[in-house]
């Protein structure tokens, strides 16, 4: 029994079975070399310490470089906030739309937002339902990116509007004329899908926090940083007891934001496709805009994760392979996209449909042609290069893809909503769209607001999934040499 | 020895294992033995839970009771607004279903994570910003601990017994 074992015996017996004792008590410095010694030669390269400190490493006191890039953002933040005051003081009029093209910039940029918020749940829920390992290293920034870009879309539909004070009108309450939102029409069904999908990634990306939030509380070096993360962390212990209910809380949220995931962009895409504007009414376009937002976030995803890895020197931890993952999906989803925008095109013709071949004949040729070709290269061509396996891992290359990507992927956003309206049934209502200051001022603003929430989080709490990273790692082992050997490594599986 | 029925546990035992296999060995001793004891490791870990706490957490039945409530609450919601003010729009039902059906399943999913959420600060006792005698800030960087409560008189014991499972440090505190 537990207390009743002499010394010397070298094993322990209980309720039947019997446990080796190590035969002597080694002393602290030598259990820590043999843990140390264990443990990297399980993993290749870190350890659970260095993986701590590297990732809180991140959260050191910012140097020049940060506060560049802060106050960047704020700049840019600045000229879209000047731009929407000029538009409220003046009118909607101070902006592109005008008929026939009455959703134009603001909404394409809405639904590039929501497409890029939409791949961080995607890595984080879905591939965790699928004990895809490579997600470990990039989910946190694809949970963070998820939340401040839906954060940077909601204010789309509120700058689109016009009038910006009467945006509780969407709002299901019983005003002074008894009407309630048309709970039919799909715009509404955004509003909803859109305020879920808000609310279930935060919570998503908080509960993920909280553990490794108090990683960074037990590090703290001032008062300040222990009191703000002993508040952040709820007071996380790490007990058996709250891991057991953390690990099923997780897993029901992924299970949650699994079907949100896809539910999401299809409702965005019924926002056209319930319509019956030609190029628009296409049973296509919630797969298409599912694919698409995919492929737009894990670029995104790229884009971020790069310069934060030479910066921070994360480069132990992001590794190439994550990068080869990641190119493999994007690789996918470009093809997805692809294949949808050909069906788009075979469907118009196949329909024999006067307004949708013209539709489909104007987007390549028409007036406003420069625009699909832009899409149909960044989108469909350039990314054909990740076939070639070097270019998967090579950093500077998926940098500048990934770049290229999200203007292309902004571009069809663009094609879909202005070049249907610009010409839909009758050529007399026929137009383009002009571009004003304001549209493109509240578009850098919008990267400024995005840049400048993403900036401020990576100094205040952990970019990188400490505790996640560890459970993937095999957990050291004093007596059975060969546990946790296959496929532990933190490298993905491939 | 056992832990008594009528000894309080008054003093806690901290050991600090680096080993997996050291640690679920002590858990499965120290469980058997009915010491009052609580494991705190850097990550979630399959092993130390079902060893130390097996069985399923409850906190789906939380999500249950959210999803069903969402559901209802998102039909209802549609319905019952449309049925107050009823307008035919777009040649649609007054109560058209298929259309409730989206709004239905955004509430499902909306009150179910909501309360899952309250079920995981429910049952994981959060916030607690009250530091745990047993706690050690190594517990969330590189080292598993195994904290056990015991009385007094048999604190050596215990001590002695969590070195022998290979406690690289044990420490002995007041309260539980």
């Amino acid at each position: 029994m537990l207390a009743s074992q002499p010394l010397s015996v070298q094993s322990l017996s209980v309720s039947g079975n019997t446990f080796p004792i190590p035969d002597v008590v080694v002393s602290d410095a030598e259990n820590e070399i043999v843990f140390e010694r264990r443990q990297k030669r399980y993993t290749g390269e870190v350890t659970y310490t260095e993986v701590t400190d590297t990732v809180l490493n991140v959260m050191n006191p910012p140097k020049g470089g940060w506060w560049a890039l802060l106050f960047t953002c704020i700049a840019m933040v600045g000229i879209g906030a000047w731009a929407w005051t000029v538009q409220i003081i003046n009118g909607i009029g101070e902006s592109g739309k005008s008929h026939p093209i009455m959703w134009g910039f603001y909404i394409t940029t809405f639904v590039f937002w929501v497409g890029i918020a939409h791949s961080g749940t995607l890595i984080s829920a879905v591939l965790y339902l699928f004990r895809a390992k490579f997600r470990m290293p990039i989910y946190r920034l694809a949970e963070a990116m998820t939340v401040f870009a839906v954060l940077t879309a909601g204010l789309f539909p509120l700058i689109h509007m016009g009038r910006v004070w009467f945006f509780y009108w969407l709002m299901p309450y019983p005003n002074q004329r008894a009407l309630w939102p048309n709970f039919k029409s799909p715009l509404v069904w955004d509003v909803f899908a859109v305020s879920t999908y808000l609310t279930v990634s935060s919570t998503f990306f908080i509960v993920g926090l909280i553990p490794d939030i108090a990683v960074a509380r037990d590090r703290a070096k001032t008062w300040v940083h222990r009191w703000l993360y002993t508040i952040t962390s709820l007071g996380w212990r790490g007990s058996h007891a709250q891991w057991k209910h953390y690990s099923g809380a997780y897993l029901l949220f992924a299970a949650f934001a699994t079907p949100l995931v896809v539910s999401v962009h299809s409702v965005v895409s019924w926002d056209f496709a319930m319509s019956i504007v030609p190029g628009w009414h296409a049973t296509i376009f919630p797969p298409y805009f599912v694919a698409g937002a995919i492929f737009s976030g894990v670029a995104m995803v790229m884009t971020l994760a790069i310069p934060l890895r030479k910066v921070f020197s994360l480069e132990r931890i992001i590794r190439l392979e994550h990068f080869d993952a990641m190119s493999k999906l994007i690789l996918l989803t470009c093809n997805v996209v692809s294949y949808s925008y050909a069906t788009e095109f075979y469907m118009a013709w196949f329909s024999n449909n006067t307004f949708e071949r013209y539709q489909f004949w104007f987007r390549p040729f028409g007036f406003m042609a420069w625009a699909f070709w832009i899409m149909f290269f960044c989108n469909c061509v350039f990314p054909q290069l990740l076939w070639i396996k070097k270019l998967r891992t090579h950093i500077g290359f998926l940098f500048v893809l990934s770049i290229f990507i999200n203007i292309g992927m902004w571009f069809e956003r663009f094609n879909i909503i202005t070049q249907s309206l610009a010409a839909d049934y009758i050529p007399y209502s026929w137009g383009g769209y002009n571009f004003s200051w304001v549209d493109w001022g509240i578009l850098i603003g919008s990267f400024g607001w995005f840049g400048m929430q993403m900036t401020l989080f990576l100094k205040f709490f952990p970019i990188i999934a400490i505790c996640e990273i560890k459970e993937i790692m095999p957990p050291p082992m004093r007596g059975n040499d060969e546990h946790g050997k296959v496929g532990t490594d933190a490298s993905p599986a491939h | 020895m056992m832990m008594r029925e009528d000894a309080k546990p008054t003093k806690t035992v901290v050991g600090v294992f680096g080993f997996m296999d050291d640690l679920t060995k002590a858990i499965t001793s120290v469980k058997a033995e009915k010491f009052p004891f609580t494991v705190y490791s850097p990550f979630a870990s399959h092993e130390i839970e079902d060893t130390a706490l097996p069985g399923k957490s409850p906190v789906r039945f939380f999500t249950a009771v959210g999803a069903i409530t969402g559901l209802i609450a998102g039909f209802s919601l549609a319905i019952l607004t449309a049925m107050d003010y009823p307008l035919r729009v777009g040649a649609k039902d007054i109560v058209a279903i298929p259309s409730i059906i989206v709004i239905g399943y955004e509430c499902t999913i909306l009150f179910g994570a909501l309360f899952t959420l309250l079920g995981l600060v429910t049952m994981c006792r959060l916030p607690n910003l009250f530091r745990s005698p047993g706690y050690d800030a190594r517990f969330s960087d590189n080292k598993f601990g195994l904290v056990v409560g015991c009385s007094p008189e048999q604190v050596k014991e215990v001590e002695s017994s969590l070195r022998r499972f290979g406690a690289e440090d044990v420490e002995v505190r007041d309260g539980l």
